[in-house]
């Protein structure tokens, strides 16, 4: 997909998102504007820094580190940038995800079909496995530290 | 990127969803919350072919090409969440790093009841790790895909897909609620190396813990990039070679006697 198609998509979740984050969680289309293309610029650019750096880094990873930045305290303009995107609820940016990941799901039914009962309890367990595993761990490590 | 009728529907889908909004479900001591984004793709798996018909073919390839794109702004958004709370992650690092050898989980869980169940080398692909695109193409690479173990894999590949998000959703809620463990190393965990799980856990928890919300996101996308930093080399190091382990172990237990040693891999290893 080229830049400007890509461009585009974020351009439309985003208007999409600004729907659910105003008929969810009643927060004006327009007073979350602000907030939302910060989030547009910041994907795009972690897109372009993705496709002109070295190293093959994938985009996500440069959009954490940029939002991260702009947002550590200290950063000139930090305090201001996180009003703004937190006019945005971050409940309402999964939404749409999950709109585009259930219509894609209806793909993966015939194949699920074809799938054994047996894998699909081991797929459950496998998950709850990692899940408690990290948990556990977190919590204990955590005490032992005195963050919680 | 141009089907403007998929965008369309996906907005009909959010507002459906958004509306129904958060429904907590009180259940003996906790509480369940169903979000509107498991309502979204519950909803949207109902528009495809195979029941209401409204999204055909086209819109289900189209979709998947999309889901990629529409993440970004969400991880956008969970950078803004760890810059403030920068300080206090790397406080708390040490858990992060150690929670992510909780994978071991998976092997532990797994390899047994896949044995029980009378799974045989399918066990090693299954449950070695949740089987995210990584892990398929590692077992593929190392079995076939056409192999028992490259079975194992996609199934649960395609089991975690349809279900995953909703699973983790509300396993985390159910964790919050009936067990001791905070919220923090739920939010920690909820981190597996799927951006779509590692979201439902979260919403889940923020749902119920509304002040911690910075915190909860920051801790589960952080600990999702760690998972999706080591979680190869957690496999091929730790959780391939302890399946093995585990699987002749169970297996013996089970039948009475060692397995055959697995064919396909021996030869690979000569090469």
């Amino acid at each position: 997909m080229n830049f400007r198609d890509s461009f585009i998509v974020l351009l439309i979740t985003a208007a999409i998102s600004l729907v659910g984050n105003f008929v969810g969680y009643q927060i004006s289309i327009i007073e979350a504007i602000p907030g939302m293309l910060i989030l547009v610029a910041i994907a795009i650019g972690g897109i372009a820094l993705a496709k002109y750096m070295p190293g093959k880094i994938p985009s996500v990873a440069y959009i954490v580190t940029l939002s991260t930045i702009i947002t550590v305290p200290g950063f000139p303009g930090a305090a201001t940038i996180s009003a703004l995107v937190g006019k945005v609820n971050f409940l309402a940016l999964a939404t749409p995800i999950l709109g585009y990941a259930g219509i894609y799901t209806g793909k993966n039914l015939d194949s699920l079909k074809k799938t054994g009962w047996k894998i699909i309890i081991l797929a459950l367990f496998v998950i709850f496995g990692t899940y408690i595993g990290s948990a556990i761990i977190a919590d204990v490590v955590l005490r032992i530290i005195g963050q919680i | 990127m141009k089907n403007v009728k998929l965008h369309l529907l996906v907005l009909g889908l959010v507002i459906i969803s958004e509306f129904i909004g958060v429904i907590s479900i009180p259940l003996g001591v906790g509480t369940i919350v169903l979000l509107p984004m498991l309502f979204a793709m519950i909803l949207g798996v109902f528009i495809t072919p195979k029941f209401l018909n409204i999204a055909k073919e086209k819109e289900m390839d189209d979709a998947s090409s999309l889901i990629g794109l529409t993440l970004m702004l969400l991880m956008a958004k969970y950078g803004t969440n760890i810059g403030p709370t920068l300080p206090k992650i790397l406080a708390s690092s040490p858990a992060l790093i150690l929670q992510e050898f909780g994978n071991i989980g998976t092997v532990l869980f797994g390899v047994p009841l896949a044995v029980l169940l009378g799974l045989k080398r399918e066990a090693i692909g299954g449950a070695h790790s949740i089987s995210r695109e990584g892990n398929v193409a590692l077992i593929g690479e190392r079995f076939g895909l056409d192999s028992p173990e490259g079975e194992g894999v996609l199934g649960v590949y395609i089991v975690g897909t349809v279900f995953g998000t909703i699973f983790v959703g509300i396993m985390a809620s159910l964790l919050a609620a009936y067990t001791p463990l905070h919220p923090y190393s739920l939010a920690m965990a909820s981190g597996v190396g799927s951006a779509s799980m590692m979201t439902a856990g979260v919403a889940s928890l923020v749902a119920m813990f509304p002040e911690m919300e910075e915190m909860i996101t920051a801790f589960g996308a952080t600990s999702n990039m760690l998972s999706g930093l080591d979680g190869i080399y957690m496999s091929i190091w730790l959780a391939i070679p302890f399946s093995e382990w585990l699987y002749k172990r169970a297996y013996r237990f089970k039948y009475g006697e060692f397995p055959e040693p697995p064919v396909k891999k021996e030869i690979k290893e000569e090469k």
